[in-house]
């Protein structure tokens, strides 16, 4: 086997102007995919943080009838007990903190006017602790030691239509947990602006406090948990997971992957579109080396003969192109790898900048991260690509008529 | 004595190219005509004849590597005729070395490692091997130029590397196929010379192919082939050589 091995590599560069332009061209489509995906890795990665330090953190805690039943009133679907969850969460390992938060609605008027809102009530000091970023576009965030008027963030689209400013002060009505009515009167402290306009026109954030005053109710809608690195995230689901099993109030964790819509959306689009680029590589490496693998077994076509009339077993023929193939196509790996690291290494030691995708005005920088399983993905593709390329040439090989291949010139 | 080779009447037809995969030929050419022929253990036999005249498609018969359209060749007692082409690989590969006219060595490897391929097939272990492959190199006198490429040695010396290779695995027949055709007269002279003396020394069979006169000189038996067909079959009863 080694010698057969020793054998296939040495064939390889027999014609070696024919060997460097097809491992330029495997090596090139390792290279190529390593790029894009190295690229695509890193936008997945600002999205990703984007997401879990805009708010969604890393984990999220609800109470298990949340996902099992509409609510009837106000929170009664909440977690009941959270200040001890909370605290038994924040013993962990990893925690970074946690964010009790609760979602509601109601009626927001400014005194001639009224409209709906998607309220929001946080914690400002835990938001704050876990790095929770808000668009603030005038105004300030919200703060849990203002004196006096309740404070509220609203968005910019609600501001505009309650014809309201920084200061000027808001009555909101709710439906409380027994279903009564209820109101409150704030001051907005900022408006915000995410950028969504569906979310602006009905977005209002009041602190967890004015919250529970407004619902009367002390539970909260879920708890977010902020983790030291996302690639905990596992570890500590598992381990609370079965911290809360057993609980009197059935709990339910979510990761950040579950709940983070966008960031789902963005990776099935560009994986659509690094799969098609990976069969485009995978196309070209399969049909420039059945043609390079083809020409080749003509040239050895009275070789072939003669080992075939020695007695050499035709599947050993098959195998001795499909080796040549494979050795071709890890030696195109090994360069494309060097060669891919060596640019990205390059592209993210210049700082290149791309023009501001949609939406932004940042530009955005072109940066390719390192990423092993993209190298072994990628790696395994042209292997295989050039392997299977060999097929037919090899076999063709093996059938060939001795008396036929010996008398060729 | 025993026939090491033993062709019964065979006859090789090839179908003339019509240009149409699809279509069946409809005309062809007889290459051998009811050939018959019997050689016996230890002989050095010469098939010589014209060009055309079959002499080829006689060596590739007895060799294994074509079938005949008539007839039934006996190799060391094996009928050859129904074998599959696995059982026919392994009776060349174990019983039959081949010599031809253009060498046929494998480029990227060494001397020592042309030698040692068909014990490679054979599944001979290393040590066996390199033992095997020494004592071949040194009966052809090439022990010093064994880590030679093919393209660094000389016509001479490429076609004893290619005898060492057909006598390596010991075969009970050497096939050569117009051995000299491609060498001057003084290889011609020590590839003939060496042949005989592995016929004689090593009691190999050797079949080949030849218009040389300088090889007919010294064969004991001739074959003459003319169109096809057998037109003589003569024994000197021993070369001038050896």
């Amino acid at each position: 086997m080694g010698k057969f091995l020793l054998l296939a590599f040495r064939n390889i560069f027999r014609n070696r102007r024919r060997t460097i332009m097809t491992l330029v061209m495997v090596s090139g489509g390792v290279t190529g995919l390593l790029l894009v995906g190295g690229f695509f890795a890193y936008m997945y990665n600002g999205i990703r943080e984007g997401a879990i330090n805009n708010g969604l953190g890393h984990l999220q805690m609800f109470s298990a009838e949340h996902f099992t039943r509409d609510e009837v009133h106000v929170l009664d679907t909440g977690i009941d007990n959270w200040r001890q969850v909370a605290a038994t969460v924040k013993s962990g390992k990893h925690i970074r903190g946690v964010a009790p938060r609760i979602d509601f609605y109601g009626l927001v008027s400014n005194g001639n006017k009224s409209s709906m809102f998607m309220g929001s009530a946080v914690d400002p000091d835990a938001e704050q602790r876990l790095g929770f970023r808000t668009n603030i576009a005038a105004g300030q965030n919200l703060s849990s030691n203002s004196s006096g008027e309740i404070e509220a963030l609203i968005g910019a689209g609600l501001a505009k239509s309650m014809n309201v400013k920084v200061g000027d002060g808001l009555t909101l009505l709710a439906m409380t947990s027994d279903g009564a009515l209820n109101g409150i009167d704030v001051q907005i402290a900022g408006i915000v602006n995410s950028g969504i306009k569906e979310y602006d026109d009905r977005y209002l954030r009041i602190t967890l406090l004015s919250a529970q005053r407004l619902l009367k109710s002390d539970r909260i809608t879920n708890l977010v948990v902020g983790l030291d690195a996302t690639k905990n995230t596992d570890e500590v689901y598992d381990e609370l997971a079965s911290d809360f099993h057993g609980q009197s109030q059935k709990l339910v964790l979510k990761k950040w992957i579950d709940l983070a819509t966008f960031y789902n959306q963005v990776h099935s689009l560009f994986n659509t579109i690094f799969i098609f680029i990976g069969f485009i590589v995978f196309f070209m490496a399969l049909m420039s080396s059945v043609n390079t693998l083809l020409m080749t077994m003509f040239e050895r076509t009275r070789e072939i003969g003669t080992m075939l009339a020695m007695g050499t077993p035709r599947g050993w023929i098959v195998a001795l192109f499909m080796m040549e193939a494979l050795v071709l196509g890890v030696l195109g790996a090994v360069v494309g790898l060097a060669a891919g690291n060596l640019l990205a290494s390059l592209i993210d030691y210049a700082g290149v900048q791309l023009p501001p995708p949609p939406g932004s005005t940042e530009p955005m920088k072109f940066y390719v991260l390192h990423v092993p399983s993209l190298m072994i993905g990628s790696s395994l593709l042209v292997i295989v690509s050039l392997t299977l390329a060999s097929i037919l040439p090899a076999i063709r090989a093996s059938r060939l008529q001795i008396a036929e291949a010996l008398a060729h010139v | 004595m025993d026939a090491i080779v033993n062709v019964e009447t065979i006859s090789r037809r090839f179908a003339l190219d019509n240009g149409s995969t699809r279509q069946p030929a409809h005309s062809f050419v007889s290459a051998l005509t009811n050939v018959s022929l019997r050689v016996t253990a230890g002989e050095f036999l010469a098939i010589s004849g014209p060009s055309g005249s079959g002499k080829t498609t006689l060596l590739n018969l007895i060799g294994c590597i074509d079938q005949p359209t008539n007839g039934h060749i006996l190799v060391d007692g094996v009928e050859t005729s129904h074998l599959k082409p696995g059982q026919l690989s392994t009776l060349r590969r174990e019983k039959i070395g081949f010599v031809f006219q253009t060498f046929n060595l494998i480029p990227v490897f060494t001397a020592a490692e042309n030698v040692e391929y068909p014990l490679l097939v054979q599944g001979v272990s290393s040590s066996k091997r390199r033992e095997r492959v020494a004592e071949a190199l040194e009966s052809v006198g090439l022990s010093a130029r064994a880590n030679q490429r093919p393209d660094l040695l000389s016509g001479g010396e490429r076609q004893r590397v290619a005898v060492a290779r057909a006598i390596v695995h010991r075969p009970a027949l050497v096939l050569a196929d117009e051995p000299t055709a491609n060498l001057d007269t003084h290889n011609a002279t020590q590839l003939i010379d060496l042949m005989h003396g592995l016929n004689r020394t090593l009691g190999l069979t050797f079949i080949f192919s030849t218009h040389d006169a300088r090889l007919l000189e010294h064969t004991e038996r001739i074959v003459r082939l003319t169109d096809g067909e057998v037109v003589s079959d003569s024994s000197t009863k021993g070369g001038s050589r050896g």
